[in-house]
């Protein structure tokens, strides 16, 4: 039995908790004030997640060395929460425990539609970095905006938008087909804001198939696509399923173009899908050649021997410039306050741009999109596109 | 589209039928269901995908490799985590739970060592198209397919045909009176348990070949399971047929009703078997299936 007890404990799952200190020589008297940052550097977003936090560090040095928000230095709060809805809502509860004064992240959707509540009841501003579903800072039920919920990226109508755009007027498409994540709100949503745009542009989506998260073999839904010989093949999902899809409708013999969403922006697509997503196209939230973000990319590169993981590294970044200068506007770190202060942001200069906030649905106006080409032998995307926000 | 359909399901049946086969040997001999099966699975995968990333070698040797490397830790975790509850005569209940801390236990080493991110494996076929009476199939498919029925048919003359598939048998029947009669029973589980890793290992290179390395890849298994189940849990040839069951009713449900009640069936088709047919198409009677 003794030995049954020792298998039973649990395991001491991997959860790296960095509370980074950095005290600058003026503020070392003043108390640090803590921002809460949930990140997943585990599970199958952590690659954006460690790009993202290396980020965060390297702006809160920045700014800690400038003397810091209010004259107080900024102190990380970094909590994993392994891109998982349930362990995303613990790693709220504990910021809220730990009284940061507001929280940067999660990245997905999913995790922040979970997390809002929380952190709304404490009266925590939350700043989501790439969560693009409408409802992570409106609340579905009624509609109304969540007043503790902020983002600096755009939103799952415009992207699905510009991806129908981009299908009907550059690769003149008539039909589509779609396949999705079921148990992704942001796969979910994002396929019907596509087909509404695309059938506004008159477009026809032909097939519309799901599959259950975790599933690997889609090769069911894709032989019945394969008959409805789609034009456009859209799949609003992660790097690995749209890998995984990419490579088993080619195997059956799909030869319609492929078209993604911002969420395929991460280099190990190129790696897992191969030959097959080849001259695929994607909408992103950032371009790495993007001009306004040199000085970000060569400082990163210089750091880091590497290149970050975009989007999310920048829109962390815009995320704590946010926190910071709202809390300068409103000269206190009192939650309500800083909301407030938040929702009023206009023409903020950020990493990625000039930001101003809508305070009627927190989220940023005119924020562009960019499309981007898949190019294997050159293992990059390649820009092809820019849609300013409408 | 039909017979894509039925093509489709054959290949991804073949897969399930590969990894069914860990279940029921062990199943047969030790009467517990070896959750950590899974986890032997996406060891193999790791083991075949470092040979051929780090060493360059060839399918066959990848293969061969992972093979012997799945069937070395499948034969170390009995060592470790069920030889000592089997000597204290443990109810099989408590293995079963030992198994699941096992799966849970190297899903989190790997997540600890290796890390999260998923890999691919060079592509050892060129991304060629079969066609099978109109439908498409990829080569790898086939290859697949062959290997996995070759595999079970060796398993099954090595099982009937040879001194120790015999002994295999006699403890399959009566473990007490196989070591009275002088057969060595550690042995004889040690065996066993590396022919699964083995299984595992072939099992692992394939799904890591045909979609991703990672280290929850092994909950795939629990299809495996229910295919185990449909056979007959313990039977070889119930679980060769029992994964091809299942991989063609879940194409046909995918296809022809809709590919998000697939799990919902799958699942709904493992409790009502457990109720109405709980020693499955192929099963011996037990009175136990845990």
């Amino acid at each position: 039995m003794e030995k049954m007890k020792k298998m039973k404990k649990p395991i001491v799952f991997c959860v790296v908790v960095i509370v980074t200190f950095v005290f600058t020589g003026m503020a070392f008297a003043a108390e640090a004030i803590k921002v809460g940052h949930t990140v997943s550097l585990t599970g199958g977003a952590s690659m954006w997640g460690q790009s993202e936090a290396n980020a965060v560090d390297m702006l809160v040095e920045k700014l800690n060395a400038e003397g810091g928000i209010l004259g107080r230095p900024i102190a990380i709060v970094r909590y994993d929460n392994r891109n998982d809805a349930i362990e995303s809502v613990n790693v709220a509860r504990r910021l809220a425990g730990d009284k940061v004064i507001a929280v940067i992240g999660p990245a997905q959707s999913g995790n922040s539609i979970a997390t809002a509540p929380i952190l709304e009841r404490a009266e925590i501003p939350m700043i989501v970095t790439t969560a693009t579903n409408p409802y992570v800072t409106l609340d579905q039920k009624t509609e109304k905006v969540r007043p503790y919920a902020f983002r600096p990226c755009f939103i799952d109508p415009f992207q699905g938008t510009v991806a129908a755009r981009f299908a009907v007027d550059r690769l003149n498409a008539k039909k589509a087909a779609i396949l999705y994540d079921v148990g992704s709100d942001y796969g979910q949503w994002l396929s019907k804001y596509f087909e509404d745009a695309f059938a506004a542009r008159g477009g026809e989506v032909v097939a519309k198939e799901a599959f259950r998260s975790e599933e690997l073999d889609y090769r069911a839904q894709l032989g019945k696509i394969k008959e409805l010989a789609p034009d456009v093949f859209f799949i609003p999902t992660s790097q690995k399923e749209a890998a995984l899809a990419a490579r088993q409708a080619r195997d059956l013999g799909i030869t319609a173009v492929l078209l993604g969403t911002d969420n395929w922006g991460s280099p190990d697509l190129i790696d897992l899908g191969g030959d097959a997503v080849d001259g695929a196209y994607f909408v992103n939230l950032a371009d790495l050649d993007d001009p306004d973000i040199q000085s970000f990319v060569a400082e990163y590169r210089e750091r880091f021997k590497g290149d970050p993981v975009l989007p999310n590294p920048i829109m962390a970044q815009d995320a704590l410039i946010m926190i910071a200068e709202a809390a300068k506007a409103a000269g206190s770190f009192d939650g309500p306050k800083l909301a407030e202060a938040l929702a009023n942001l206009k023409d903020v200069r950020v990493t990625s741009g000039v930001l101003t906030v809508d305070p009627a649905d927190h989220n940023p106006l005119n924020k562009p999109a960019v499309i981007q080409k898949v190019d294997v032998t050159k293992k990059s995307f390649v820009f092809v596109e820019k849609y300013q926000g409408e | 589209m039909f017979l894509q359909t039925l093509v489709t399901g054959l290949s991804i049946g073949g897969i399930y039928s590969l990894m069914a086969v860990g279940y029921s040997l062990i199943f047969s001999i030790l009467s517990f269901s070896n959750f950590a099966h899974g986890a032997v699975i996406m060891l193999g995968a790791y083991i075949g995908l470092a040979l051929a990333t780090q060493l360059h070698w060839g399918l066959g040797l990848v293969v061969s490799g992972s093979v012997l490397g799945a069937g070395v830790l499948s034969v170390f975790n009995e060592r470790v985590a069920y030889s000592v509850l089997r000597r204290r005569r443990a109810p099989s209940l408590f293995l079963m739970i030992s198994a699941m801390g096992c799966s849970v236990f190297l899903e989190n080493m790997v997540y600890a060592t290796i890390g999260s991110r998923f890999y691919a494996f060079p592509e050892f076929f060129k991304r060629e198209v079969v066609s099978v009476w109109g439908s498409s199939l990829s080569l790898l498919d086939v290859f697949a397919f062959t290997v996995s029925i070759g595999a079970i048919f060796a398993l099954h003359l090595f099982v009937t045909r040879t001194k120790t598939g015999i002994a295999i048998r006699a403890g399959v029947n009566d473990m007490t009176m196989c070591s009275l009669m002088g057969v060595n029973t550690d042995r004889l589980i040690s065996i066993v348990f590396f022919l699964a890793g083995a299984f595992a290992g072939v099992a692992g290179v394939f799904l890591g070949i045909k979609y991703l390395v990672y280290p929850t890849m092994g909950w795939v298994t629990n299809k495996a399971y229910i295919a185990a189940v449909i056979g007959g849990l313990g039977s070889l040839p119930g679980a060769l047929v029992g994964g091809l069951i299942l991989g063609v009713l879940e194409t046909l449900v995918s296809t022809y009703l809709s590919s998000v009640l697939r799990d919902v069936f799958s699942f709904t088709m493992l409790i009502a078997l457990l109720i109405w047919l709980p020693n499955g198409l192929m099963g011996r009677d037990t009175e136990e299936k845990i």
